[in-house]
């Protein structure tokens, strides 16, 4: 008897397992509900808990009780809880991180992006580059006369340009406004930004006397992650192996899967290029345009100039393929947030920092006003 | 946890005080079998994942020593695996995670024997410490940055590998501080037959089930899920009478 009381106590001692809903399938009917459903989900799908400083259970503490006085029903609530979400999510590294709501009294309330309200807060804030910059003021003043450029508009209003051209003969020089660069190429018809791609592939592949080459993703937003073979994998004739990614496995803060090798794989058509390759990048070149400039980086002879880049490095996808990253409640239109982690070769995890450039040239605005790009400047001398 | 190993080792140590006569004797051994064990855990909502059992060894020392014909007190320090496999599923096949993960044991129990005098049926029930020393993973994952050959236009896909390829990966577990428990307690019970060789040995089989009280990781999250072990155990050993072995000196050592 004394034995069997004496097992049953100590059996009871393990934890129960507790019940972790899909934060989707929360009703939006209370701001307990709505507030569970976010906290859990960060609490499960964000990728960065391994170095964000953000201390998740002190948020919990704090904005549970203010989140329980809330009434869904009140506009004047509704409007308190978008600024708690702000103020919950103002440290989080993640540099994609953007909260977007459903809720149609915060119809005209803009996203919550903390990298961004970072940035602005910051004393080195400037806005990027304009489009024209590179559009008409490049193309004018620093190309050779045979250059090209393109744009291509999208049915979502959105629009990706591209220029490409020569600079004194022998450095050709790419710029692109963001990462559609294999999906617009594949397509059967030909548009603004496939007609720059094959100006510059032809010249890339073809052209004997380039004595360099400038990538600019000044500006540039990101995109598909595809384009890194697409485009780094031209210049190189075997793989070049440029960080480690990792993602989620399993539902706790810290889980998370080995870090797999991120390649660079050269492309059927790909030229081994000896010459200088410099990339130019800014505050503004965020994600693919960041993992693009490290890709360059990593090559023998490839050149970072310009500035410390934006520090949204991680990949995103649907949140069922690996286990972790953006997902969505019934208030919040989607939380977008990153897949994966990505760390550079030199094991440094550049996410929430930028990667800084090899030679660093400031934003000018005086200087670009009066159409004197020194960022491009300098990476023409490094070529010379 | 600590407080149910104390009483239960007073328990043992009254028990020896009552039963104790001049046959108290001691006997070393070694055994080794087969585990199987089920991490008890949840995967929550996470798509297309279960945690499943996984089979590793259990290799020891048997130490025993005997206070009466019934009942002795035993400790087994040895190496167990207690492996597990994170797998997912349709879509995502082919994706899986087995942790390989060694613990040195140690387990401290009550030992009743009954039966005849060569063939004997025996309990086992106590409670055990371990740690956690090293760990292993060997998986596979699809692989973000190395895309996989593509689907045509025309034809469906049938599993992620064809969009990613997949990194597959045998490693040395890196232990995180912030959230790995090494330390675990937990109870034991065992059942088994055993037949005595000669006067000096003693061969036995025996079943085991490790039932873990200790939650792998700390409390280091709100709304963590924890995870313990449950581990299953077939072994087979042999056990030396020292008092048979060495008979001449313990009749001097018991002048």
């Amino acid at each position: 008897m004394i034995a069997l009381v004496l097992l049953f106590s100590v059996t009871s001692c393990r934890k129960d397992i507790p019940q972790i809903n899909d934060p989707g399938q929360y009703v939006e009917a209370n701001f307990n509900e709505i507030f569970d459903a976010y906290w859990n989900g960060m609490n499960n799908n964000y990728v960065f808990w391994d170095i964000d400083t953000v201390d998740w259970d002190r948020v919990y503490r704090t904005y549970k009780p203010l989140f329980a006085k809330l009434n869904a029903n009140d506009s004047v609530d509704v409007q308190k809880a978008y600024t708690y979400f702000k103020q919950m999510t103002s440290g989080l590294v993640d540099s994609h991180y953007d909260l977007s709501f459903n809720d149609t009294w915060l119809a005209d309330s803009a996203s919550i992006n903390p990298a961004y309200q970072r940035k602005r807060a910051s004393p080195n804030y400037h806005p990027g580059i304009s489009i024209l910059h590179f559009y008409n003021v490049i193309t004018s003043k620093y190309l050779d006369p045979d250059r090209v450029r393109g744009f291509t508009n999208f049915p979502d209003g959105s629009q990706s340009v591209a220029t490409s051209g020569t600079i004194n003969g022998n450095i050709l020089y790419f710029y692109f406004k963001d990462f559609r660069l294999k999906g617009l190429f594949n397509t059967d018809t030909m548009n603004g930004v496939k007609r720059v791609e094959t100006w510059f592939f032809d010249k890339l592949k073809n052209k004997t006397d380039i004595k360099g080459l400038i990538i600019d993703v000044r500006g540039n937003g990101g995109g598909a992650l595809e384009d890194l073979d697409f485009l780094v994998g031209r210049m190189i004739d075997k793989p070049i192996t440029i960080g480690a990614t990792r993602s989620k496995m399993g539902m706790g803060r810290l889980d998370y899967s080995p870090w797999a090798p991120a390649y660079v794989r050269p492309h059927k058509d790909a030229r081994a290029i000896t010459v200088p390759i410099v990339i130019l990048a800014d505050a503004w070149s965020v994600s693919m345009a960041e993992m693009t400039t490290m890709a360059i980086k990593t090559l023998p002879n490839g050149h970072f100039v310009g500035e410390r880049t934006w520090g949204g490095n991680g990949p995103l996808t649907g949140n069922k393929f690996y286990n972790g990253g953006r997902f969505g409640t019934a208030f919040l239109n989607e939380v977008y947030t990153s897949s994966l982690t990505f760390r550079y070769r030199d094991n440094k995890i550049y996410e929430g920092i930028g990667f800084p450039p090899d030679v660093e040239v400031k934003y000018n605005k005086a200087e670009l006003d009066v159409q004197i790009d020194r960022q491009l400047e300098t990476a023409i001398g490094l070529i010379k | 946890m600590k407080r149910t190993l104390i009483v239960f080792a007073t328990l043992l140590a009254s028990c020896s005080l009552l039963t104790q006569t001049t046959q108290a004797q001691f006997e070393v051994g070694i055994s080794g079998g087969y585990t199987r064990n089920y991490l008890k855990t949840s995967a929550g909502y996470r798509s297309f994942t279960q945690y499943h059992e996984k089979s590793g060894f259990v290799a020891g020392l048997v130490l025993q020593y005997h206070f009466n014909d019934w009942l002795a007190i035993q400790a087994d320090p040895s190496y167990i695996q207690k492996n597990y496999e994170l797998r997912r599923d349709h879509f995502f096949e082919g994706i899986y995670q087995t942790s390989i993960n060694s613990y040195i044991q140690l387990p401290l129990m009550a030992h009743f024997s009954f039966g005849g005098t060569k063939f004997k049926g025996f309990f086992n029930a106590g409670g055990y410490a371990a740690y956690w020393a090293s760990g292993r993973v060997k998986g596979a994952m699809a692989n973000v940055m190395d895309p996989g050959t593509g689907v045509p236009d025309n034809q469906q896909s049938y599993n992620y590998f064809q969009y990613n390829n997949a990194y597959r990966y045998d490693e040395k577990y890196s232990f995180d501080s912030r959230r790995d428990r090494r330390m675990e307690f937990g109870l034991v019970a065992g059942a088994g037959v055993e037949y005595l060789l000669h006067k000096k040995f003693r061969i036995f089989a025996e079943a085991r089930y490790y039932y873990g009280l200790s939650d792998q990781q700390k409390n280091y999250m709100i709304n963590q899920i924890p995870r313990y072990n449950d581990t299953y155990v077939l072994q087979a050993g042999c056990l030396v009478n020292f008092r048979q072995l060495f008979p001449a000196k313990a009749k001097t050592e018991a002048q």
